[in-house]
């Protein structure tokens, strides 16, 4: 009986493991058959001369390249300011919070999880509607707000994978710094925090993912379809996910259609280059900490 | 009840410890004197409350939640006998100079130099060089330095779980501390390298104070000077050398006890 239940259980988890593979397959399958082909210079730069328009020399017109540069720039800000403030959240909560405020500070952190990302754009949109009635009259959406609103929306991914991976470490480990005559400064960053960096990592990707793909968010907070190259923190941007949309809504023929498969696939190249940023990071620092 | 060995200056001094967690007494009011040389091996039940013992001598209690306590230790460091407690006597200072050793050997996940060179440049702020020279010292000081020397950059988990633990005891050592507190050191370690561990213990207190805890009898009377016999959150004896060299009237104790 047991032995029955033993090959059940194998057998199940062993189907579930393949359909992972098989659905990552198919979706793969799917934007390369349909996206590959669209793939060329014209999709990156429409008409315009490749170097200029990299430079931004030439505008560029219904094309991808400032979507890419869009999203890119969107995504290190969002993260330049989320990934310490999550961190440094994460560390608060798992290492110095004393328990009834700890159990606020984690229901509030669960309840901006819980945010849908459309109420964080409002909030966004809002906000320019207060400043415009009071203080900043010229307040405008733009890359800096969006940024802003996106960094709220993946804050709680990077608090709670920090807070988790902390607290997930053995006591035992969690004991050597103390034990040894370190700070707690000194314990927190140079025992507890690389011997949690890999379960941070995961964080750190979730939350570039997350904020990579966002359309609701920018929508309210300064995307437009065609902006060219962002003009600074203040001013307009396009986004690979917008223009996914966009294409895939508004779409007067299959071949635009198509491009916006080829649009997806480049928004998965990105995000992955970014992962790869993200891991190399990671990479830099173990390797220091392994530096004596 | 008061246990004492008064033919020498005493070295740790407990006067009416109480530890409580989450309100529940785990030490009931411990008055104890340690004088003499050589090893203080602790003995008593799991849940007797050795371990928490051990971690009221270098204040370690105090990372868990619900800790709270009453009474006062006195240790014997730097030759003179200081009240643990005192802020004259900053924690991070208390704890170098009182080095603790756990169960299970807890090594950092990096190389086998950084183990011991991390902590040490933290805590002393030593340089490089000094670093290195301190590293090879102890790692021959623990009999690790022939095993490990062609490997330092080597990830400390390749090694096996002695080596380890006595990693982590070179990276204790490499502070220069006055007292050693060993917490069950060979627990998780097969008969050969208890063995090991134990003839090691044996070389280092000629030059550190130590306190350890046994579950093995066998450990126990082979490399203590004086037995500690714990029951329920209570000292419950104190044996000189002369009482545990008999074995029955030992075994016949701790039947009592256990
Ligand atoms: N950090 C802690 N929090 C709560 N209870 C504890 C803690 N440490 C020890 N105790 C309790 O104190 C008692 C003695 O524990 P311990 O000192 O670990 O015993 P021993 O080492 O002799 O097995 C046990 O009942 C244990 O549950
Ligand atoms: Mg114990």
């Amino acid at each position: 009986m047991s032995r029955l239940l033993d090959i059940c259980v194998y057998s199940w988890s062993w189907l579930a493991t393949i359909k992972i593979f098989l659905v990552i397959g198919c979706l793969l399958w799917f934007l390369l058959s349909r996206g590959l082909p669209t793939l060329s210079k014209e999709l990156f730069f429409g008409d315009a001369p490749v170097l200029q328009a990299i430079f931004g020399q030439v505008r560029v017109w219904d094309a991808l390249w400032p979507a890419c540069v869009g999203t890119l720039l969107l995504v290190l800000l969002a993260g330049l300011i989320a990934v310490p403030l999550g961190i440094a959240s994460g560390i608060y909560l798992a290492c110095y919070a004393s328990s009834p405020f700890k159990r606020i500070l984690s229901m509030s952190v669960e309840l901006l999880a819980g945010t849908p990302s459309i109420v964080m754009g409002l909030f966004g949109f809002a906000l320019i509607l207060f400043l415009r009635d009071t203080f900043l009259p010229e307040a405008n959406t733009s890359l800096l707000l969006a940024s802003l609103c996106l960094a709220l929306l993946i804050l709680p991914y990077l608090i709670f994978t920090t807070q988790v991976a902390l607290e997930s470490l053995a006591d035992e480990y969690q004991l050597i710094g103390p034990s040894l005559g370190l700070t707690q400064v000194q314990t927190v960053f140079h025992i507890l925090l690389p011997a949690a960096g890999r379960s941070i990592l995961g964080g750190v990707v979730l939350a570039i993912g997350r904020a990579a793909e966002d359309t609701a968010v920018i929508m309210l907070t300064g995307v437009i379809a065609n902006a060219g190259l962002p003009h600074g923190l203040f001013g307009k941007f396009e986004a690979l996910p917008f223009r996914i949309y966009y294409l895939a809504a508004e779409y007067q023929s299959p071949a635009e259609l198509n491009s916006a498969y080829g649009t997806a696939l480049v928004l998965l190249a990105l995000t992955g280059l970014l992962y790869s940023g993200a891991f190399a990071l990671h990479k830099t620092l173990e390797w220091q900490w392994n530096q004596h | 009840m008061e246990s004492t060995l008064t033919q020498a200056e005493p070295f740790c001094i407990v006067k009416n410890l109480q530890v409580l967690f989450h309100g529940r007494n785990v030490l009931q009011g411990i008055d104890l004197t340690l004088s003499g040389n050589g090893i203080v091996v602790v003995l008593g039940s799991s849940g007797s409350g050795k371990t928490t013992f051990l971690r009221s001598l270098n204040r370690l209690n105090e990372c868990y939640p619900g800790y709270s306590s009453s009474g006062r230790v006195n240790l014997k460091l730097s030759g003179t006998m200081s009240d643990i407690n005192h802020s004259d006597l900053p924690l991070t200072e208390l704890r170098r100079q009182v080095g603790m050793v756990f169960q299970t050997p807890n090594v950092l996940p990096t190389s086998i130099a950084q183990n011991i060179s991390l902590p040490l440049k933290l805590v002393t702020g030593l340089g490089k060089s000094e670093r290195e020279a301190r590293l090879v010292e102890v790692l021959q000081e623990v009999h690790l330095w022939d095993e490990v020397k062609n490997r330092l950059k080597d990830n400390a988990f390749r090694l096996s779980g002695g080596q380890q633990q006595r990693l982590c005891m070179a990276r204790v050592l490499a502070l220069k501390p006055q007292v050693l507190l060993l917490d069950e050191p060979t627990a998780s370690l097969d008969f050969k390298t208890s063995h090991k561990i134990e003839d090691l213990l044996i070389e280092l207190q000629e030059h550190y104070q130590i306190i350890a805890v046994s579950h093995s009898l066998r450990q126990a009377r082979k490399i203590a000077d004086q037995i500690l016999i714990m029951k329920e959150g209570r000292i419950e004896h104190l044996l000189k050398k002369e009482k545990f060299e008999d074995p029955k009237i030992l075994q016949k104790l701790l039947e009592e006890i256990f």
